[in-house]
């Protein structure tokens, strides 16, 4: 049998199996090559005729329920999509319309706010960022202080967002913001506010990543007038609105495939560096191989049990701290397969394919911070998974 | 988390979890490593009773016709409750047993209700190197040795692999066959390794169960089970330690608080959490694509790989986040840490098989070259 890390645990049914193919070859066809494997991030206006294409071949949303026009997939076939994209290294769509407000709106969204929001969150035509986190606010987001006044029909809102990915690029943001300050629990005066970025009064500026892309930006809010009725859900309800994203969204975000990619690469620039013939290299590659076939297993039991609707609370922190801390080690050692070409900051031609193993190092230390740090994970496996006390 | 399971598996872990619970426990298996017994008789009545050394026959040849999925499911509850006894191994050799012979060969009889264990050296084990048994058609006799045999003191009957001119072939030797000799040694869980000598041990045509092409295939199934029902084991003794000290770390209180309130200690027993849930489903799948004939053998060595890493560092957190009690022999915490390190030794520890996982799976080409 040939030994193919990204195939194993392969379990499709015939009609998964027929949908595969058909996934396969339309990407084959349709994807621009010069969209895929590219060493550095794509920015969203690049994307968005690829977008499009995905859109009108009706495969954008595949999680979305069919009345808000997504496939009504089931969580199979939203993997074999993501499965088949990335197999090619093609670019999955940004997360933050699809992924995150999308669905929110589709569950809690006014009949007003959907016909708004969700057609063009469907075309690409507007790009959304996430504005949650703030210089005081990082781990400890309940804590956020951006405030949002009502002044009749319309919120007032102060205050300074930040680590906004995509913030430069985006139309809309959906915003977590304090409109009761006397509230305790604190999260319990918090409210999501639609804000539509092209309003007067918000600055925005990008910041270079350690990457140095510019993927996330600031924004700067001062009296910004929010109409009312760009709240989404109850006021001072923005919390349990957020908490209601946590589950199968993971699925694509923490997807094995990641670290398999990565860990490819290493493979590749071993082979061509020489470091493929130095034990302590194949004793590491190893050691990497089996946990990513451990979390491959862990994750499609994670799907079987999600689709039966027993996805335990476990879930979803497991798969942040496993794909993210296995993704890290296979850029670290893609770096060192690499040898001195590891600290290059201009790409490594092998053959056709770019390589760049320190941006790739760089990229995936953001994927154990981002949305709620892995210590973060740990401390709610632990309270709320072990039961220990506080 | 929870495994998908029919009702007859879940029955099966049931009565596992059960016979453990009173048959087995720490104290039991420290009574029985302070006798030096390596098997409890008691113990290995009630398996026989259960019928789980047939698990992995088929119907057709009157077994239970489980599969290693099944029959891990079992051995993961028996691991919980530090049960001593060559479950893994009769069933092993009986499943390869009666995949080798027809159903009317005088060994079907042979093997029926015997303690039969494996005298096997598995591929990737570089220590003994020469070891291996040779066999000598013209005058049927057998030469040679296999070390690290478990339960050599217990064992009814051996099941020996040999090269037999080349090939291999597998043949069933009693424990008191004339010219073999059988040394054994205490590990420190109470279990025991094995020398076992053939000094020109004449067998009949009776006992060679296997010589023909399909040999190969056979002892290398029945190499994987023996692996793969270990890790089973050894992933329920990593998760009874963890049991244990979980409960341990909610009851003892220092500087005024639970311990078990500390980020540092919570941290650490998350880790094992984490890497505990990872294992599980692995073991399971790879139990699983093994009953279906889809695994692929560098699976069997991850799985056995990454449990034993594992639970070794489950043990050692355990014994660390028990403090100076923990370092007692009266605690239990040390049956546990000393039943995994026994087992993750067992057929092939870490090294050993990320080695062959890395044989395995490198490009053809490369291990060419």
């Amino acid at each position: 049998m040939q030994w193919n890390n990204t195939t194993l645990f392969s379990d499709d049914n015939p009609a998964d199996r027929a949908f595969r193919k058909e996934v396969r070859d339309w990407i084959a066809a349709n994807c621009p090559k010069d969209l895929c494997n590219r060493p550095l991030r794509i920015d969203p206006p690049e994307l968005k005729p690829w977008h499009r294409k995905l859109y009108e071949r009706g495969w954008i949303a595949p999680h979305w329920p069919k009345e808000a026009g997504g496939m009504g997939a089931t969580l199979t076939q939203q993997i074999i999509l993501f499965e088949e994209m990335s197999r090619v290294g093609a670019p999955t769509p940004y997360p933050h319309g699809l992924n995150f407000i999308g669905p929110l709106i589709v569950d809690v969204g006014t009949p007003v706010q959907k016909a708004l929001h969700l057609p063009s969150i469907l075309t690409g035509d507007n790009t959304w960022c996430q504005g949650y986190s703030e210089p005081g606010s990082g781990s400890d987001l309940a804590s956020l202080s951006t405030k949002a006044v009502l002044d009749g029909n319309v919120f007032v809102v102060n205050g300074h967002k930040i680590w906004t990915t995509n913030g430069h690029f985006a139309d809309w943001m959906f915003a977590l913001v304090r409109t009761d300050p006397e509230a305790r629990p604190r999260h319990a005066g918090i409210t999501m506010l639609l804000i539509d970025l092209k309003s007067p009064g918000i600055t925005v500026r990008p910041i270079q990543t350690i990457r140095g892309d510019a993927e996330f930006a600031e924004e700067f809010f001062v009296d910004v007038r929010v109409p009312k009725e760009n709240m989404l859900g109850q006021l001072n309800c923005g919390w349990q609105v957020a908490n209601k994203l946590l589950g199968s969204e993971r699925f694509t975000t923490g997807h094995p495939r990641n670290a398999a990619v990565i860990l490819n690469r290493a493979r590749q620039v071993a082979e061509y560096s020489g470091a493929i013939r130095d034990p302590a290299f194949l004793h590491r590659m190893a050691l990497l191989e089996i946990d990513l076939l451990a979390f491959s297993a862990f994750y499609r039991h994670a799907a079987s049990l999600h689709s039966n609707g027993r996805a335990p609370p476990s879930m979803a922190p497991v798969i942040k701290i496993a794909g993210g801390e296995l993704g890290q080690q296979a850029s670290e050692l893609l770096v060192d397969a690499a040898g001195p070409l590891g600290s290059s900051a201009v790409d490594i031609m092998i053959g056709k394919t770019a390589f760049n193993p320190a941006g790739d190092l760089f990229e995936m230390r953001r994927v154990t911070v981002g949305s709620g740090t892995v210590e973060i994970q740990r401390n709610i496996l632990a309270k709320r998974v072990l039961n220990l006390p506080s | 988390m929870e495994l998908l399971l029919n009702e007859e598996q879940v029955l099966l872990r049931e009565a596992a979890a059960k016979l453990g619970a009173s048959m087995g426990g720490p104290r039991q298996a420290r009574t029985l490593r302070d006798a030096g017994i390596e098997s409890d008789a008691a113990a290995w009545s009630e398996i026989v009773g259960a019928g789980w050394l047939s698990a992995l026959v088929a119907e057709r040849h009157s077994g239970l016709g489980l599969g290693i999925f099944d029959l891990g499911l079992a051995l993961e509850e028996t691991g919980k409750h530090v049960v001593m006894a060559p479950l893994v191994e009769t069933a092993s050799a009986i499943w390869a047993v009666t995949n080798a012979i027809e159903q009317s060969h005088p060994a079907r009889n042979a093997i029926e209700s015997k303690i039969v264990v494996p005298a096997t050296t598995l591929p990737g084990q570089r220590y003994d190197r020469a070891a291996g048994v040779t066999f000598d058609p013209q005058e049927s006799i057998l030469t040679g040795s296999v070390s690290f045999v478990p339960f050599g003191a217990s064992a009814e009957l051996f099941l020996v692999d040999m090269n037999a001119s080349g090939a291999t072939a597998l043949c069933l030797v009693p424990r008191n066959a004339a010219g073999l000799s059988i040394t054994t040694t205490p590990n420190v869980d109470g279990s025991t390794s094995g020398t076992l000598i053939f000094s020109r041990v004449r067998i009949t045509s009776d006992e060679i169960i296997s010589c023909g092409e399909a040999t190969a295939a056979i002892l290398t199934k029945m190499q994987e089970l023996l692996v793969l029902g270990t890790a089973a084991e050894l992933l329920g003794v990593a998760q009874a330690a963890f049991d244990m000290t979980l409960g341990y770390v909610k009851l003892r209180e220092q500087f005024g608080k639970q311990i078990g309130s500390f980020q540092a200690l919570q941290h650490r027993l998350v880790n094992c959490f984490v890497d505990a849930e990872l294992n599980r489903s692995l073991l399971f799948q790879v139990l699983s694509a093994w009953d279906d004939g889809t695994s692929h053998p560098a699976m069997v060595s991850a799985a056995k790989a990454r449990v034993g890493k594992g639970a070794l560092n489950t043990v050692r957190t355990a014994l660390q986040l028990h403090g100076a009690i923990g370092y007692t022999d009266e605690h239990d915490i040390g049956i546990y840490f000393k039943r995994a390190v026994a087992l993750a030794a067992k057929y092939g520890n870490e090294i050993t098989h990320v080695g062959r996982f890395s044989e395995l799976t490198l490009p053809a080409q490369l291990a060419a070259g």
